[in-house]
């Protein structure tokens, strides 16, 4: 069966800073993904139907000014809709303290500066491995 | 007799047949996965769901890339949403050729529209086929059909060529030109304005785009015209919304005089180049040699046909090289295609093969078959096998024509077994 | 002063760098190949022969005089050294004003203010989720908040630099500061510093947009308003920071920068206005890499081009149009979480950069920024780097300190024709205006940040603590960040709504909709109607939101 990893890379809140993004998304193409990109400054609910909608493995988040803050809300939605299984990453500028309360939030993995672009396409990969055996158990 | 219950699994996929008619959004979205990636279960759900198809009117949005297309679907979506209609879109974009990974653009300039409830857009990877379209759109389109979002609006790349596929699968075809073409026109007017339904040059608010218009009118006027339908020509400015509503109606009128579901019942055309190339892929379709080895149709046109197939596992003899009857197999499908593909029934009568280079695991095969002559009752073709730049084989065949031509009875094959299985990915 | 060289250079000199090389390529046989960020090839050794003496009236001359290379003012640093911008803002206009006044004291010399990313994206406080509020910036949406923020400040002496994207509403809150402080709105200074909207869409940061034509017209409308109304206060601020922030080199964002002046140059031509009359208010705002040679050469090459596109070009016959004003930034992106103490010596040679190329206002990153915003402890740090260069260092004993070295003046040059290149080919797609809107500035700008970062993770750039010299460090040993006092932040939310219950709904509605009529009429200016709607007590994003719907948003363009 194919698994090629469909992945959601988006920025919601109200940073846009999206060099950050934009080269992710590049990256997990290059390392063989299909990616969903879309501009900064998606509103959660529009967020939780593209994942829907695309049936994505795995959403990435990116947060360079304080919007992971609002990530919380988001696994939430996701979970109001069904998506609970929805790997969620977020990568960018997380306080340490945030980091654990997004942890909690079921956020799978933090990603900070100076994070390998290898590193993150590896982990992205066995993530979207498990949503998917979970989706659809041989 | 007690009738057995329904087996705990029977109950799933009936729930499931029933969400995705129901036109629920996970229940559709997840169906389109199995679909896309080829599960087991993916044939009978859409052979379960083939009485529900046909109502959706399919429009094809082709064109060069940067043309406008996702700009022009967006404006569509919103046109449709205001009419209070529900609309799906599968936008299809390119995988790349070295990693297989594909970032799907379209959406983003979607993003406005796409948020409405009555929307579902579904963005798709090629993954390597040619014509701009996967494999598996055939299938998405008709989960999109079978949950009741109409129109369906399918977005491929239109490279200038190749663009069989989605005439054959789109009800309407529309083109999209981007102003300015100048000379170039002549350069696409064997390609792509060949399968067009509607033409549409779109950025209107450029100030090149009304004599753009112009030429391709005039390129019109020298071509037959397709049966009753006269192809129209709608200038749209989408970032302004104009032309947008008229598109829709041009497209609306299109469906009503050509009618609906063509990809179920491959409607009778005249003859022409697209003509040609839509037969063949109904054809491939049909062809279940074709499907059990694995064949892909890169290309076809009056009298060619272009197929592929990687080497793999099944395909070795005993020195751990490619079969030859299995070199044999592509070349030779690739002259049925393209003796088949002007109309008229045609048959084999005699073949050879000169082998010139093995081939081995993971190797891809190209044949392509050219037609050398051709006369009312015999045709001959040659077939070149290849590997990258080196020639694996060379094929030569003749076919005797029948009077009989081919009957399209597409909608008689179950709808999952009818496309070309892609490489498996 | 350089001592000239005798002409023609001596043959033995030749003979000695032949010498110099064979040696050189004995000794080092597999010689690295080094490139600097612009992609331009540095030598191991520069010598009198890569320059050309003739060549100094033209290219290099004196400072305060063109192509002013050396620097735009006779007496530079020496005479005045630049200006302690250190850039502020965190929670209520209460913190603000605290934490304002301590830096004052602490040496800085002029204000300047970020709004909360609330604020940037045109939105007002009780339009977005509470936790986002106040976390990178001051939470302003009235003048009565600005008053407050402005507390004890003298608007009439005080330069004041507002981080506000167009409409410009904080320094309409501000002009409605001033008069009812009455202060006279002719003694008012300072600079918008987020007026650059073709930056805001070449990197999709945080700012509030508009779409592009409207987003032309309302900056062509604070031109001339400020013109008119406030000759102190510098309406543009051309930046290059947020260009090599996504990535652009340093080239690139130098020349996409002047080719963005030369944009809204020209459209304040086509409005009718002469360049002397606006050139001397245009600033630049720079990011300063640690590509710590490359950037000193950048900015001496933009001053030169700058120079001699305000002169031939625009035709300004007055010197102060001629005149390349900056103020500059250490580049965040340049920072690490690794170990973030290292970031204080990356700011310290950052800013030395900024300062041998020549700025007029200089902001050093606190070096705690990259873990969120800074903190008090972090700001103060950053304001005492300035102050020990300044002041123990003696950097600026020295005019163009560095002006005559071989290396940094042929270097200057070839920055000079990398700029020029860059800045040919986005006149050969139409002007900036016509290459951002088709992408091709983001997308040149998006190749280049895939390269570097490429070159990062090949470790052939090195990042101390990241990708070389890594060390085990304890996670809680990083400073823990401030976030703003939630009951605060409550408070000011509830005294934002009684606020708005109170004030004069007549007045707001009257001003709301001349400001709408003003974004129809093709005539009428629309930074005035935002100064009225300001004094009349219309809320930022009142403001905003009814110019969005006259002029339409600005969807964000995107190319991966
Ligand atoms: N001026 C103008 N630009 C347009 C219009 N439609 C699309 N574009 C621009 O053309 C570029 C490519 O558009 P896109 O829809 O992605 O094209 P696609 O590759 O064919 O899907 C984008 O920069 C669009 O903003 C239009 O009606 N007018
Ligand atoms: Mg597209």
């Amino acid at each position: 069966m194919s698994l090629r990893p469909k992945v959601l890379v988006t920025k919601i809140g109200l940073d846009g800073h999206d060099r950050g993004s934009r080269i992710v998304a590049a990256h997990l193409r290059d390392a063989g993904m299909e990616v969903v990109y879309t501009p900064p400054w998606q509103e959660i609910a529009a967020v939780v139907k593209l994942a829907q909608e695309e049936d994505v493995d795995v959403i990435g988040i990116s947060s360079l000014a304080t919007d992971h803050l609002i990530v919380p809300r988001l696994m939430h939605a996701l979970r109001d809709a069904g998506l609970a299984e929805v790997g969620v990453i977020v990568g960018g500028i997380v306080p340490d303290e945030d980091e654990r309360a997004l942890l909690d939030a079921g956020v799978a993995r933090v990603f900070h500066p100076g994070s390998s672009l290898d590193d993150i396409a590896a982990f992205v990969r066995d993530l979207a491995a498990r949503v998917r055996s979970a989706r659809f158990p041989a | 007799m007690k009738r057995d219950l329904p087996r705990g699994d029977d109950a799933a996929a009936a729930a499931r047949l029933a969400a995705i008619r129901a036109g629920d959004r996970g229940a559709v979205a997840r169906a389109i996965t199995a679909v896309e990636n080829g599960h087991a279960d993916a044939a009978a759900l859409l052979a379960a769901l083939e009485g529900d198809l046909g109502r959706a009117h399919v429009v094809g949005i082709t064109g060069p890339p940067g043309a406008g297309k996702s700009t022009l679907i967006a404006a569509l979506v919103g046109e449709c949403t205001r009419r209070g209609r529900r609309v799906a879109v599968v936008a299809v974009d390119p995988s790349s050729p070295l990693s297989g990974g594909a970032v799907l653009g379209d959406r983003i300039r979607m993003s406005e529209v796409a948020a409405a409830e009555g929307v579902f857009v579904r963005s798709v990877a090629s993954r390597g086929h040619a014509g701009g379209l996967a494999s598996a759109t055939r299938g998405i389109v008709d989960l999109m059909d079978a949950a009741g979002f109409d129109p369906v609006i399918v977005e491929t790349v239109g490279a200038g060529q190749s663009e069989v596929a989605i005439a054959a699968l789109a009800d309407t075809s529309v083109v999209v030109t981007p102003p300015g073409l100048g000379d170039d026109v002549q350069a696409i007017k064997a390609g792509i304005l060949e399968i067009a339904d509607v033409l549409v040059v779109s950025k209107g608010d450029s100030p090149l785009a009304s004599a753009t218009v112009r030429d391709l009118k005039d390129m019109l006027r020298l071509r037959a015209r397709r049966g009753a339908w006269t192809v129209p020509v709608v200038l749209t400015a989408a970032t302004r919304g104009e032309g947008v509503a008229e598109l829709l109606d041009v497209a609306a009128r299109h469906a009503e005089a050509c009618g609906r579901g063509r990809r179920l019942a491959g409607a009778v055309q005249p003859p022409g180049p697209h003509d040609a190339a839509a037969r063949v892929a109904t054809l491939a379709r049909q062809d279940a040699f074709l499907r059990h080895c694995a064949l892909e149709l890169l290309d076809a046109g009056p009298g060619r046909a272009t197929l592929a197939m990687t080497v793999g596992a099944e395909h070795l003899n005993f020195n751990g090289t490619c079969h030859g009857g299995a070199i044999f197999a592509l070349a030779d499908s690739a002259f049925g295609l393209a003796s088949n593909s002007h109309g008229p029934v045609a048959a084999g009568i005699e073949a050879h093969v000169s082998y010139h280079a093995a081939a081995r695991p993971g190797d891809r095969l190209v044949a392509r078959a050219e037609e050398v002559s051709r006369n009312a009752r015999l045709a001959t073709y040659r077939i070149d096998v290849t590997r990258g730049d080196v020639r694996v084989a060379s094929f030569g065949g003749t076919v005797y024509i029948a009077a009989r031509r081919h009957a399209p009875r597409e909608a008689a094959t179950p709808a999952a077994g009818a496309r070309v299985p892609g490489p498996s990915s | 002063m350089n001592k000239p060289l005798p002409d023609p250079v001596p043959a033995s000199l030749d003979e000695a760098r032949v010498r110099w090389a064979a040696e050189y390529a004995a000794q080092l046989p597999q010689d690295r190949e080094t490139r600097n960020r612009s992609g331009i090839p540095v030598k191991p050794l520069y010598t009198p022969l890569d320059a050309d003496p003739s060549r100094y009236d033209e290219a290099l001359g004196f400072p305060g005089e063109p192509p002013y290379t050396r620097g735009i003012y006779a007496t530079m640093h020496r005479g005045r050294t630049w200006t302690q911008r250190q850039l502020i803002g965190l929670g209520t206009p209460r913190d603000y004003n605290a934490r304002l006044l301590d830096i004052l004291d602490k040496g800085a010399t002029a204000v300047s203010l970020i709004p909360c990313n609330s604020v940037y994206r045109g939105y007002d406080m009780d339009e977005v989720y509470p936790e986002l509020l106040g976390t990178c910036g001051v939470v302003v949406n009235t003048a009565d908040q600005m008053d407050t923020c402005l507390d004890r400040v003298d608007l009439a002496t005080t330069s004041c630099a507002m981080n506000d994207p167009l409409p410009f509403t904080l320094l309409a809150f501000m002009l409605a500061t001033a008069k009812r402080r009455g202060v006279d709105w002719r003694d008012i200074s300072g600079t918008s510093n987020q007026s650059d909207y073709i930056s805001h869409f070449v990197a999709n940061h945080m700012f509030f947009r508009i779409a592009l034509p409207g987003s032309r017209r309302v900056l062509t409308d604070h031109v001339a308003w400020c013109n008119a109304h406030a000759p102190r206060w510098n309406p543009v601020s051309v930046v290059g920071q947020h260009m090599q922030q996504a990535g652009a080199t340093p080239a690139e964002a130098m020349a996409f920068t002047l080719s963005t002046a030369i944009q809204y140059a020209e459209d304040c031509i086509a409005a009718g206005m002469s360049p002397d009359a606006f050139l001397p208010r245009f600033t630049f705002f720079f990011d300063i890499s640690i590509s710590f040679f490359e950037e000193i050469a950048k900015f001496r090459a933009g001053r030169r081009i700058w120079a001699r596109v305000t002169r031939e070009r625009f035709g300004a016959r007055d010197p102060r149009s001629w005149r390349f004003k900056f103020h500059a930034q250490t580049s965040g992106v340049d920072l690490t979480r690794q170990q973030p103490l290292n970031n204080i010596a990356r700011v310290t040679a950052q800013a030395m950069a900024g300062i041998f190329g020549g700025l007029q206002s200089l902001h050093t990153d606190a070096y705690d920024e990259v873990l969120s915003c800074p903190t008090q402890f972090g700001a103060r740090i950053a304001v005492a780097t300035q102050n020990i260069l300044r002041e123990e260092a003696h950097l600026t004993d020295v005019i163009d300190p560095l002006g005559g070295s071989y290396y940094v003046e042929a270097l200057t040059d070839g920055m000079e024709e990398r700029i020029l290149a860059t800045m040919a080919d986005v006149e050969a797609q139409g002007g900036m205006y016509a290459a951002v809107r088709s992408g091709y500035v983001q997308k040149r700008i998006g190749e280049s940040a895939r390269a570097f970062q490429a070159k990062v993770e090949r470790g052939e750039q090195t990042i101390v603590g990241v990708n070389k010299y890594v060390v085990d460090e304890d996670a809680s040993a990083r400073p823990a960040l401030p976030k703003p006092d939630p009951s605060l932040m409550r408070s000011h939310l509830a005294g934002f709504a009684r606020w708005k219950a109170e004030r004069s709904r007549d007045d707001v509605d009257r001003a709301l909709s001349a400001l709408a009529r003003a974004a129809q009429a093709d005539g009428a200016n629309t930074f005035g109607a935002v100064v009225d709607a300001a004094v009349a007590g219309c809320t930022h994003g009142e403001i905003c939101a009814t110019l969005r719907r006259e002029l339409g948003f600005g969807q964000p363009l995107v190319v991966v």
